[in-house]
């Protein structure tokens, strides 16, 4: 009986998804032009959310709001797992049983490489595994770089806005692709959307494109450069608070260089390189972060944008995996520097402990 | 050449496709990683889990290589001048 009820909930599954091929196909090639994909603008600084929209003097960025919603995110879970560990049950369910999974994964990789240091260590890095991961999930939602407000590209080809229909008064646009319009100098500053409120006052932009409401956090270097100092600077931390103040003699070998000879110098050499080497851990973090998140971001619109079909699918479930993958590398790297720190480089006991 | 603002952009767009060679040796690298790990997986399957960390380690040391010349293509376009 279970198996006849499984087989046709799959076949029903079946149709829906040819159904939205089809949909994709009709709205892509076949349909009004106003269906049809706008070629994305690339942008490489965030965005600010609504034009003079300040905090502190401080534009409200696109990226910050959507790591906002991340933060939400992650408190929500936060506070639904702390529910469930005061209420004393023993068989987690829902998202408590999701977190209790992530965790143990991420319990089990620092307790095996920080040892006696792993409960110190944890917070730091599963809150920045946490929110890489949530972050880079959020950002595939649909609705993230595609509703926004209607503005004047700075330079290149604009697409004329088509009014869609009212909504509390204020008319929501979309960009029709038949008509690419050459960037006039004329063009003033205004506002609209692809799907979203515009107000009336203001002048219609002839030629526009979608300022996005909310862009991933990590297409935004500020975010990503934030984790790295963190994570750099905890590292220095940690490794204090393991080995004391002679922590910093991995860096100014003083000793060696006064009664170490001709290697005490090579040796002093070395420590200045690894204090260089700390700065440039800084710099791969962020850049490899931002490069993977920014760069998939980029290939999702430009593929969209050229093939709208079934190609897109395919490399969505690409972006979650490297969304993934990049949250777990930077948590895994933080945690080998980490328990690198806390690991004398002289005395052999310290790591004997492990 | 009668449009000095279009050369430039032509040639930061050359510069910005030139960086990204750097890409190549990241891709070797990733994948003498990948092989590595996946024999010596092969081997000792008990082993799995550690390899498999180091594995993901090295690729990601191996990768920074291409984002550093995608970063660099990227402020070709976006930044630089």
């Amino acid at each position: 009986m279970s198996e006849v009820q499984k087989k046709r909930r799959y076949g029903f599954f079946r149709w829906i998804v040819l159904a939205l091929i089809l949909i994709g196909i009709y709205a892509a090639f076949i349909g009004p032009s106003i269906l049809k994909p706008v070629r994305p603008a690339i942008v490489l600084p965030p965005e600010a959310v609504w034009p003079g929209l300040e905090i502190l003097g401080i534009p409200l960025t696109n990226t910050m709001l959507a790591t906002l919603i991340a933060d939400l995110i992650l408190i929500w879970m936060a506070l639904r797992v702390s529910r469930f560990v005061k209420s004393g049950a023993m068989v987690p369910s829902g998202v408590s049983n999701f977190f209790e999974a992530i965790f143990e994964f991420l319990w089990n990789a620092v307790d095996s490489s920080t040892g006696k240091w792993a409960r110190r260590v944890i917070p730091l890095v599963a809150t920045i595994f946490l929110l890489i991961f949530v972050a880079n999930m959020v950002k595939l939602v649909p609705g993230f770089e595609s509703i926004g407000y209607l503005e004047p590209p700075p330079k290149g080809t604009g697409y004329a806005p088509v009014p869609l229909f009212n909504i509390f008064g204020h008319t929501v646009y979309t960009l029709d692709s038949a008509q690419p319009v050459k960037l006039e100098a004329e063009a003033a500053a205004s506002e609209g959307s692809e799907s979203a409120h515009a107000e009336g006052e203001h002048e219609m932009c002839k030629a526009c494109q979608v300022v996005p409401f909310l862009r991933g956090s990590a297409t935004d270097l500020n975010f990503t450069i934030a984790l790295a100092v963190i994570a750099v600077l905890m590292t220095q931390v940690y490794g204090v608070m393991a080995l004391g103040p002679g922590y910093f003699g991995k860096f100014f070998q003083f000793g060696r260089l006064v009664n170490g000879g001709i290697f005490g110098v090579i040796d002093f050499g070395v420590g200045i390189l690894e204090l260089i080497l700390e700065f440039a851990k800084i710099l791969s973090f962020s850049f490899r972060l931002f490069g993977n998140v920014f760069g998939g971001a980029a290939l999702l619109a430009i593929i969209g944008s050229l093939l709208p079909v079934i190609l897109p699918a395919g490399l969505y479930l690409f972006e979650m995996l490297f969304g993934i993958i990049q949250a777990y590398v930077f948590y895994l790297l933080a945690t080998v520097f980490i328990s690198m720190a806390a690991v004398s480089h002289h005395s052999e006991e310290t790591a004997e402990a492990h | 050449m009668n449009d000095p603002q279009a050369f430039i952009t032509g040639l930061k767009l050359l510069g910005a496709g030139l960086a990204m060679i750097g890409a190549i040796g990241a891709g070797v690298g990733v994948g003498i990683a990948a092989s590595g790990g996946v024999q010596a997986m092969g081997r000792n399957p008990d082993a799995a889990p550690i390899i498999q960390t180091n594995m993901i380690l090295g690729m990601a040391f191996a990768e920074a290589v291409a984002i550093y010349a995608l970063a660099v293509a990227l402020i070709i376009i976006f930044a630089a001048g």
